[in-house]
């Protein structure tokens, strides 16, 4: 299949993903190199004792001085899938319904290669941008290894996929909507609402027993917030988002059929 | 004749807006169609249904006798297009955009694209936001025929275009057809319809009014006819003659349009001792403008 659409839309975002990318690489260095200062801070841990709402608001539950605590509080449940919902979200709100709104589709829309095609070429801009920045993320995140870091490599790749898997998930999700609609307002919109309350089910969850039923609904639950560095992601877990971003890809592809372009 | 786009019945409605209603078209392999239109009347709308961009609410289009949305793949493959209002992306050289419809399109050999490079001097190498809008346009008109499409689609092509440029594109597309291209040509110029088309319709209020050979609608164009009076004559001695349209007032001096047979308005004008009288001969431009304006739910006039 050819991806020359793909290659477009990656060109016209290259700018914003390198800045995103490099940006969220220093700080996962900087929050890496600090780690032997507060590894044995126990007044850190203070923080999340007995279950702070507070601290769980901002993805920060159990030891923080741990190696997988650090790096959870500090990056896999708030920062990273902060910008990576950035960097996924706007490009899935501007790749359909941002290119009508400008005009701009129906430069592709008229050459001979199908909707679902171009959708799906679109789909996987979407993936190779997520993976650009967990992936760069995980390689430093690694170099924690040499500043008292440690983790098995496989819970650190469990969980680099299924933080990519939940950029892709709310990407799709604002695709979809985009696609439906036709409109980037909508999409970002209802998209950035659905995230936040998947993002406060999950963190919250642990210490507010009435949302702890509500957590499997959350698909930060399923990527990021179920301690994956410290025990590893499971399969089901990350079947999961896939079969998610299969369904969503599925509704986009579909939605962008049906839509009347400018 | 082999029939390259056609719609039948063809209707889109945008909610409570009207969009098209129940239009017929018909264009043959080989000719060049004017599609007009005052703004708003509903070409850009009816050109998205015939490329697939957008779903008729009813009614039927086809292109080379394929369906623009079931198979879009196999009619974007043959045809070119240039929307109305043409959008690049900012950030990209012309280059960039060439090169992807042509990568899609599987173009290899661009010996015609460079050649519509150098008459039109397309400027390749800027990005987009940079280019004026009349630059834009030329980039848009290679998108559209560089690969030799049997059917050119071209809304408000010379949008934007110097007289030059104008020139040269009128010289292309007549070219195009003389190698066999099918040309669907909309705008709302007469001027620029009428040095190139051979065939007309006119579209006003989402309904196609009249469809016709160039010709045909100059048989059937209003004549003018100026007279000079030696006193201030009353207008409605000429309005109330059938056929007859009081165009202008100047004092002693009176413009009329003449549809159908003169001898009424010479026996009138004689009554006021006319000092001088003009006619002119049929206006093509008077005709469109009565299109326009005076025919509200007008009956379709098909002369094919």
């Amino acid at each position: 299949m050819r991806a020359d659409i793909a290659f477009v839309d990656l060109r016209l975002r290259r700018r914003a993903l390198l800045s995103y990318v490099l940006g969220m690489a220093l700080y996962a260095l900087i929050v890496v190199v600090l780690y032997p200062q507060f590894k044995d801070s126990t007044s850190l841990d203070q923080l999340t004792k007995n279950g702070s709402a507070f601290a769980a608001l901002f993805g920060a539950t159990g030891s923080l001085t741990s190696p997988s605590g650090w790096l959870d509080a500090n990056i896999y449940e708030n920062f990273l899938p902060l910008i990576m919902l950035l960097i996924t979200v706007g490009y899935g709100a501007s790749c359909i319904a941002g290119q009508d709104e400008d005009g701009t589709l129906s430069l592709a829309a008229i050459l001979p290669i199908s909707r679902a095609a171009t959708a799906l070429q679109k789909v996987g801009a979407l993936t190779v941008q997520a993976l650009l920045l967990a992936i760069m993320t995980m390689a430093c995140v690694l170099v924690g290894q040499d500043f008292d870091l440690s983790f098995p490599f496989s819970h650190l790749a469990g969980l680099t996929v299924g933080v990519t898997l939940l950029g892709v998930d709310f990407g799709l999700c604002a695709l979809a909507i985009g696609s439906i609609t036709g409109s980037r307002g909508t999409a970002l919109g209802l998209t950035a609402a659905l995230a936040a309350a998947s993002y406060l089910v999950s963190s919250l969850a642990p210490v507010i027993a009435w949302i702890r039923p509500a957590r499997y609904l959350s698909l930060f639950y399923w990527s990021v917030g179920d301690q994956q560095l410290a025990n590893g992601a499971t399969a089901p877990s990350l079947l999961l988002l896939l079969a998610a971003g299969v369904v969503l890809s599925v509704i986009a592809i579909a939605g962008y059929q049906r839509l009347d372009l400018r | 004749m082999t029939v390259v786009v056609g719609a039948e019945r063809l209707t889109k409605t945008f909610g409570t807006h009207r969009g098209i209603v129940d239009l017929d078209l018909s264009v043959a392999q080989g000719e060049i169609f004017g599609f007009l239109g005052p703004n708003g009347a509903g070409k850009s709308t009816t050109i998205r249904l015939l490329t697939g961009l957008s779903h008729p609410t009813s009614g039927v289009a086809r292109v080379f006798g394929l369906d623009p949305i079931a198979d879009g793949v196999a009619v974007h493959r043959r045809i070119g297009y240039l929307p109305g209002e043409l959008a690049l992306h900012s950030r990209l050289t012309g280059r960039e955009h060439v090169d992807l419809a042509a990568k899609v399109r599987g173009l290899r050999a661009r010996t015609f694209a460079g050649e519509l490079v150098e008459r039109f001097q397309v400027d390749l190498d800027r990005p987009a936001r940079t280019l004026s809008k009349g630059n834009r346009q030329k980039i848009g008109i290679l998108l559209a025929v560089m690969h030799r499409p049997e059917l050119v689609i071209l809304d408000e092509p010379t949008s934007g275009l110097d007289p030059l440029m104008q020139d040269e594109f009128e010289r292309m597309l007549r070219e195009l057809v003389s190698a066999g291209t099918t040309v669907f040509l909309s705008s709302h110029e007469l001027d620029e319809v009428q040095r190139v088309a051979t065939r007309v319709a006119i579209i006003k209020d989402g309904t196609l009014v009249v469809t016709d050979t160039v010709e045909g609608l100059r048989q059937r164009a209003p004549r003018t006819i100026e007279f000079s009076f030696p006193a201030i004559v009353d207008p409605k001695r000429f309005a109330s003659i059938e056929g007859v349209q009081v165009v202008a007032i100047n004092e002693r001096r009176i413009t009329l349009s003449l549809r159908g047979a003169v001898s009424p308005v010479l026996r009138v004008a004689a009554e006021l001792d006319p000092l001088d009288m003009v006619a002119r001969p049929a206006d093509l431009d008077e005709l469109f403008l009565s299109y326009y304006r005076d025919q509200p739910g007008a009956e379709h006039i098909d002369a094919r």
